[in-house]
């Protein structure tokens, strides 16, 4: 390439640069929800888990029939249980989600527990309602640790051991490090950079291609020196430029609201340090530069800025999907994922959050088809703009 | 110096629209030359061509000597163009619209903000070089977009009906501007519908009709060959009464 032609590309990326910044609104637009809406949505998050966490500890059990089981209220009351009784119409307060749990006694607890037979408890809840699960399984764990230490006293009182009847010791070790917790907020702030990737150069993208044809001004342009190559370049320069300023800023986003925002302590210590940030830019650096060659691509093909936009919702759609579906599949991913342009770098920067490490030549397989698409795009748009066709008016 | 010799053009899906048919002309420099017709007669399809933006189907043609599909990158060194499509950048001002197209025709620096200047100042933008496009009126959009097309001082101009949209004040600017550049010893082309334009301007006269040329000379060659009193009548003669001229 020649110094003329390197000179054109350059000329043609700072004024693209220098329109894009002047555009106040898509500015505004851009920066708002790149920047903003992620750190408030963690707010949001690091809140509800905190509530969450909080009703845990602190069990609220509305109980009928107190009195049938006096023993079972003080085990309860140990273990530090707010005990209320329950309101006459208590079903539909657990239906309407006022209630998390209620716990009723038989009226012949006392009777049967005399007679030697099993006494009956229920456990009357809604399991559709996520936030009272903390609370069901706290109340049935209550339950199930209160009917153990009862038949082991039992079995004690008639010389055996508490063992011969609980054959099985089951132990839990949950080899979830604390930074694996808190699967939603890493969910969320992978999300959002691969989105900030997609959405942060689309307005630029599709003002200087769709735009441009829009405005009548790609015709002049197209009659001076600079080859369509070239135009293409230099424009995909300044849109990949934009979209890396919206994707780091997105990023610094997330990292100054972990570092400095009074959160909720919710025993989660999140891996987003420094670090984190810049290994997220190098996983994203390939969707950074591939979506804008794709939405310049795009652009081109609408003769307005709207008939653009059309196109490119398709687009955003599949991206905002593909992760989606990867955190619903819940099973392990298969190896060829990693290839996959935004499965592959929402894979990766997964893997960043929870504290691994990223090999180099994980990354080089993430970026092999990233680098084939862009060279392929750019070359069509290329093609496009020497076509004739590129003329046609709005 | 253009000369275009047989140029023809189709454009759908079978090529079935013959826009331009079997076109010769030859426009001097120093002079105007008047590109006229009806909508539709191909005027913009034969200055794209010329232009290098569409490559003929047929026929050939050659800017200073340089042919405008083979060596289409040298001629766009060498000519303006101010198409039918002029829009400019409206959140640059008007000195970076002109200073964008400088730089890609490879002006940098002092010469090139000197050209600027110079340009600016013949066109009366002086007092809106340094503010944004955005608010500016046709007539001024008109001036930064002449400007732009003639920063790298090219040799030959070609303009798409230059005076559509222009209040009277700005036309007789462009006139004055156009009769500068033919005094440079410019080659000028130049399409309108509007016959006072082109009799009031122009040295030599080509009459576009359905894509093909119905007649050239200069006016008053073509009332005399028409044995017209008037360069209306001879141009309604031309085209048969047929054709609209309604602007």
């Amino acid at each position: 390439m020649s110094y003329s032609a390197l000179g054109r590309i350059v000329t043609i990326a700072r004024k693209e640069l220098v329109d894009t910044l002047r555009d106040r609104r898509t500015m505004m637009v851009t920066l708002f929800s790149a920047v903003a809406a992620g750190p408030i949505f963690l707010v949001l998050i690091f809140n509800l888990i905190a509530s969450q966490a909080d009703r845990a500890r602190e069990l609220e059990l509305a109980v009928v029939g107190s009195e049938y089981a006096p023993a079972l209220v003080a085990f309860l009351e140990r273990q530090q249980v707010t005990l209320t009784p329950a309101p006459v119409d208590f079903e539909t307060k657990v239906k309407a989600g006022e209630l998390a749990v209620v716990l009723i006694v038989d009226p012949k607890f006392a009777a049967d527990v005399a007679k030697g037979q099993q006494g009956t408890v229920t456990l009357v809840y809604d399991r559709s309602r996520d936030r009272a699960q903390a609370s069901i399984n706290q109340a049935d764990s209550l339950l199930r640790a209160y009917n153990r230490q009862w038949g082991g006293q039992r079995l004690l009182l008639r010389g055996v051991a508490p063992t011969v009847a609980n054959p099985l010791n089951v132990e839990f070790t949950d080899v979830a490090t604390p930074q694996q917790s808190g699967a939603l907020a890493l969910f969320l702030i992978a999300y959002y950079g691969l989105f900030a990737a997609v959405m942060g150069g689309m307005a630029v993208a599709l003002d200087t291609t769709a735009g441009e044809r829009e405005r009548a001004s790609l015709e002049p342009l197209l009659t001076t020196p600079a080859r369509p190559l070239e135009l293409v370049l230099g424009k995909w320069l300044a849109v990949s430029a934009f979209n890396a300023l919206v994707v780091i800023l997105t990023l610094l986003g997330f990292y100054l609201t972990l570092a400095f925002a009074p959160l909720p302590a919710v025993g989660i210590p999140f891996l987003f340090g420094a670090r984190e940030l810049a290994r997220f830019v190098v996983i994203l650096l390939p969707m950074i530069l591939l979506l804008p060659a794709i939405m310049l691509f795009m652009g081109s093909r609408g003769r307005t800025f709207k008939e653009a936009q059309a196109n490119v919702s398709v687009l955003l759609f599949i991206v905002a999907l593909v992760p989606a579906i990867q955190l619903f599949l819940q099973r392990k991913e298969p190896d060829w994922i990693a290839i996959v342009p935004v499965s592959g770098q929402y894979a990766l920067l997964n893997l960043a959050l929870r504290g691994e490490a990223v090999s180099s030549a994980q990354l080089a397989l993430s970026y092999v088809i990233p680098v084939a698409l862009i060279v392929i795009a750019l070359f069509a748009v290329a093609r496009l703009f020497a076509r004739e066709a590129i003329l046609a008016g709005k | 110096m253009i000369r275009a010799e047989g140029l023809s053009k189709s454009f759908g899906k079978r090529r079935e629209i013959h826009a331009v048919r079997d076109v010769s002309l030859v426009a001097p420099a120093g002079a105007i030359t008047g590109l006229l017709g009806p909508n539709g007669a191909g005027k913009t399809t034969v200055l794209r061509m010329l232009a290098t933006l569409m490559v003929p189907d047929a026929g050939s043609a050659s800017i200073g000597g340089l042919d405008i599909v083979r060596d289409r990158f040298a001629v766009r060194q060498r000519i303006g163009v101010l198409s039918d499509a002029r829009g400019l950048y409206s959140r640059l001002t008007a000195r970076e619209n002109i200073r964008y197209y400088g730089e890609l025709h490879g002006l940098r620096g002092a010469v090139l903000e000197q050209r600027i200047d110079t340009l600016t100042a013949a066109l009366g933008l002086t007092a809106l070089a340094d503010r944004r496009a955005q608010g500016f009126s046709q007539g001024e959009k008109m001036k930064v977009a002449i400007a732009r097309a003639l920063v790298h001082d090219p040799d030959t101009i070609l303009l798409d009906e230059p005076t559509n949209g222009l209040d009277i004040m700005s036309v007789r600017a462009l006139r004055e501007q156009l009769r500068v550049l033919k005094a440079q010893g410019k080659c000028l082309l130049f399409s309108s519908h509007v016959m006072q334009e082109i009799a009031a301007l122009c040295d030599r006269i080509v009459i576009l009709g359905a894509g093909r040329v119905v007649a050239e000379g200069t006016a008053t060659q073509l009332i005399a060959q028409t044995g017209s009193q008037t360069l209306e009548d001879s141009f309604v003669a031309l085209l048969g009464t047929g054709e609209g001229l309604a602007a």
